[in-house]
């Protein structure tokens, strides 16, 4: 059974549709709705959550007890192998055997993806190339830092040209410089060699930097599906600051009907609905007679939403 | 001596797969050893081949092993010995009070079943019980401290003592003369052979070595086992597995 | 941290990069090339296998072991051979279905030194993730490593079995005979590589930690090799005949012989006694069935169970 050139592009990365999956009286997945588009997704979400029983049901090894899922257009009930075929893991736990080179490893299991034995050898030389192992590949694994059998891992999981790589906490253990370099290859796969990924992730500022769009699920139900560039547009919220006098100044704002949110100290929080707002800010500091030490426009964060989701928990 | 290393020792040795072996042997022994008295009508020159061959020449060395290596082997394959290391606790003591505990579980595990088997497959007044008795009990805190010294020592130790108790033991054992002479199983039959006195001939349990001689190599060899454990502990280097 | 470039390095002069990529350096080259399907992907497991059992591929110590036993057991062919020519007998002393059992310590030693080797190592350092997210599942996994074992120990079984044929053709022994004798050899052989090796495996996927695979079938076979022998001698002692001729079969090694005393009209090994007839062969097939095809499953449980993924 061959496949030969690359299936045709399948619009979504990874679909869900009502996605189920219960052991026995524990749910570990809830009807999960998702839509994940090809580029960069972070998939938030704590152990338990229902992240690796996802990633075994996008993987084609569990079958869903209700629901589908579809990864780049192939069921994953009923075509497990063939998603297997174009889809690359990154466990996220220990799974390297000591005893071998990295070399060995990626060409044995670049074999075990399908490719023909020279093809492998090739394939696993430019891999390793890519992730930045050089002379080291030939040693043992069971000398590499963790950063090194990271990108062992990444490499296995690239080498067989997926379409798709599901990336399983990519940067546990790493130091901040192997972080950044991970956080750059992970872009890379994405832009330069054109290849969808899918990361977890506990850290919610990594995935600010590098995923176009995020995914958060607590409990197995889907909490946020939202692209990263609306959850950290620029908030409609301009923070001043004062050098004195900020509440009489925030005092004349209310008054013309502007809405102003106390910030502690000699700052706060204005909407700027309309343009006429902005000049009775700079207008009112300049008639008290106080200097304006600045006026910028908020970028939201990732973490206001677990915020929010903290203040809906507490009010429930 | 060091009571809490003693407790943590003999809780993790009692621990599930290991525990099952521990249990598992000893009653295959007894059971085998019903089987012989029903075949041979309690007949004590009966009850010796199974207890010298399986016995003392298979389960009480193969006991011995799963419980010296027991001990300690497991801690220091997977690192978790440091923990011990790192207490204010002299090594010696460290290794000596898990010995205790060794030679206790062999006592439970491997000497008792052994005698109670003599007894269930048939012995006269408890006299061969004693000869096996004495033999399995110099036997085990032979086999058991040089088991655990042969943990500290090696990475392989559940192999080489394998190789050594079923292969030199039993099977050259009895093929190879030069071999019995270098062997605890042997040394320990010696002092067996002496316990029962005039019964010892007819009923087969007989030694090559004769009793001085082998009391001080199993001395000799007790000692020097226990010595090299310690040394090597004091000087032990954690590495990688593999 | 030397020889770990930053990514993003330039292309170090001299490294011609892939062909016609201008804009990229480090340009990825994508695979439209064929992949292909289980079939290739279960034979290369399986070669990697028997690769590695026979300690190629590995650093030089972990050749030692097979090799010294495959030594062992390859030297006493020529030794009959010698002692056939010298006794001027007109048949080998040990049959070709009786060698294996005879040297049963031996190849012991053998798959429990190769079944940890196959699986354990796996498992005890969670590999499994990486083979079960791949185009293969657990059942291919398992047949691969069962099948990759079963033809090692052939290999090895069936060379010690071609050795007698050459020692007694040359010591001239008739032909007729001595081939129809290296063919029975070399199917009990068969049979007995694929007991053996699925008997080896399921052991070894229970035991992972160092050490313990390798001790764990030794003394499981030996002991029930001494277990099956008193318990055959009792047997017989108390008169239960029937009884005694089916517990030698307790030992995988007996088993073998027992079906090969039955389906191929051989001599036993040792002059054992086995359950008569045709009913007794059927038997004996279906316990053998039994316990291949146990496990068989046993495995494919085990790996779906603690297998990581």
């Amino acid at each position: 059974m061959q496949t030969t050139g690359r299936e045709p592009a399948a619009a979504q990365a990874v679909a869900t549709h009502e996605l189920t999956r219960t052991f026995g009286p524990v749910t570990a997945l809830s009807r999960l709705d998702v839509t994940m588009p090809r580029g960069v997704v972070g998939l938030v979400g704590a152990n338990g959550a229902g992240k690796s029983t996802l990633i075994k049901i996008l993987l084609g090894l569990l079958r869903p007890t209700s629901g589908r899922a579809e990864v780049l257009g192939l069921d994953c009930g009923t075509d497990g192998p063939a998603i297997r075929r174009l889809v690359g893991y990154m466990p996220e736990s220990e799974c390297l055997p000591p005893d071998v080179s990295a070399t060995e490893l990626v060409v044995h299991l670049a074999r075990m993806s399908g490719l023909p034995a020279e093809v492998a050898r090739e394939r696993t030389a430019d891999t390793l190339r890519h992730v930045g192992l050089h002379e080291e590949r030939y040693r043992p694994i069971g000398g590499y830092s963790t950063g090194m059998k990271q990108r062992v891992k990444l490499a296995q999981a690239l080498v067989h040209d997926p379409r798709l790589v599901l990336l399983d906490e990519p940067t546990n253990g790493l130091d901040p410089a192997g972080r950044d370099e991970m956080l750059g290859l992970i872009q890379r796969i994405s832009t330069d060699f054109g290849i969808s990924v899918l990361v977890t992730s506990h850290l919610l500022g990594e995935l600010e930097r590098i995923a176009d769009h995020l995914v958060v699920i607590d409990g197995g139900v889907l909490q946020r599906s939202t692209s990263t560039a609306d959850a950290t547009r620029l908030s409609g919220v301009i923070l001043v600051e004062v050098t004195d006098r900020a509440d009489e100044l925030v005092a004349r704002l209310r008054a013309i009907g502007a809405r102003v949110a106390e910030g502690g100290g000699q700052s706060f929080t204005v909407e700027p609905t309309d343009d006429a707002v902005l000049d009775a800010v700079q207008g009112g500091a300049a008639d008290l007679g106080v200097g304006l030490v600045r006026m910028q426009r908020r970028r939201h964060h990732l973490t206001e939403m677990f915020r929010e989701q903290e203040v809906t928990d507490v009010r429930r | 001596m060091n009571p809490v290393v003693m407790s943590l020792t003999l809780r993790g040795l009692l621990g599930r797969r290991r525990s099952v072996l521990l249990v598992l042997l000893p009653l295959l022994l007894v059971g085998l050893a019903g089987l012989v008295r029903w075949a041979s009508g309690a007949d004590p020159a009966q009850t010796v081949p199974l207890v010298d061959g399986l016995g003392l020449g298979t389960l009480l060395p193969l006991t011995c092993l799963l419980i010296g290596t027991g001990v300690i082997g497991s801690e220091i394959d997977d690192g978790s010995i440091v923990y011990l290391l790192a207490k204010p606790v002299a090594r010696r003591t460290i290794l000596l009070s898990k010995l205790v505990v060794a030679w206790g579980a062999a006592l439970v595990f491997a000497v008792l079943p052994t005698v109670l088997a003599v007894e269930v497959a048939g012995d006269e007044g408890a006299r061969l019980a004693l000869g096996v008795g004495v033999t399995a009990a110099l036997a085990a805190l032979a086999y058991v401290a040089i088991f655990v010294a042969l943990s500290v020592v090696t990475r392989n130790a559940v192999i080489l003592g394998l190789l050594y108790a079923l292969l030199w033991e039993s099977v050259l054992g009895g093929y190879v003369p030069g071999v019995r002479d270098v062997s605890v199983r042997q040394w320990a039959l010696a002092a067996g052979e002496r316990t029962l006195g005039g019964d010892a001939g007819p009923w087969g349990v007989t030694s090559d070595v004769a009793l001085p001689a082998a009391l001080v190599l199993l001395g000799v060899v007790t000692v020097g086992a226990v010595v090299l454990g310690v040394r090597r502990l004091q000087t032990l280097r954690l590495t990688p597995a593999e | 941290m030397s020889g770990v470039e930053p990514i993003g390095a330039p292309v170090p002069p001299g490294d011609p990069g892939p062909a016609g990529d201008v804009i990229h350096d480090l340009g990825f080259r994508h695979y439209d090339g064929p992949r292909l399907g289980r079939g290739w992907v279960v034979r290369s497991l399986l070669v990697e296998t028997v690769r590695g059992v026979f300690g190629l591929g590995r650093p030089a110590r972990s050749k030692i072991m097979p090799w010294v036993l495959i030594g062992i057991l390859l030297a006493p062919p020529l030794v009959l051979a010698l002692s056939v020519l010298l006794t001027r007998s007109r048949e080998l002393p040990l049959s070709y279905t009786a060698y294996p059992v005879a040297m049963q310590l031996v190849v012991t030693l053998f798959v429990a030194g190769a079944a940890p080797y196959c699986v354990s190592r796996d498992l005890r350092h969670g590999v499994m993730p990486l083979y079960l997210s791949r185009p293969m599942t657990r059942a291919d996994y398992v047949l691969a490593k069962v099948a990759g074992l079963s033809l090692a120990l052939f290999a090895v079984l069936a060379s010690a079995e071609t050795l007698l044929l050459v020692g007694a053709l040359l010591a001239k022994l008739p032909v007729g005979d001595q081939l129809g004798g290296w063919a029975g050899g070399l199917v009990t052989a068969a049979v007995l590589s694929v007991l053996l090796a699925v008997i080896g495996l399921v052991v070894a996927a229970v035991t992972p930690r160092r050490g313990l695979g390798v001790a764990a079938i030794i003394t499981g076979l030996v002991v029930i090799t001494g277990v099956a022998q008193l318990l055959t001698a009792i047997a017989s002692e108390r008169g239960y005949d029937a009884l005694a001729s089916y517990l030698p079969v307790l030992d995988p090694y007996r088993l073998v012989d027992a079906l090969a005393v039955r389906v191929l009209g051989v001599g036993a090994a040792d002059g054992m006694t086995y359950p008569a007839g045709v009913g007794g062969a059927l038997v004996l097939a279906a316990i053998l069935a039994a316990v291949v095809a146990g496990g068989l499953a046993l495995l494919v449980r085990r790996y779906r169970k603690g297998g990581g993924l």
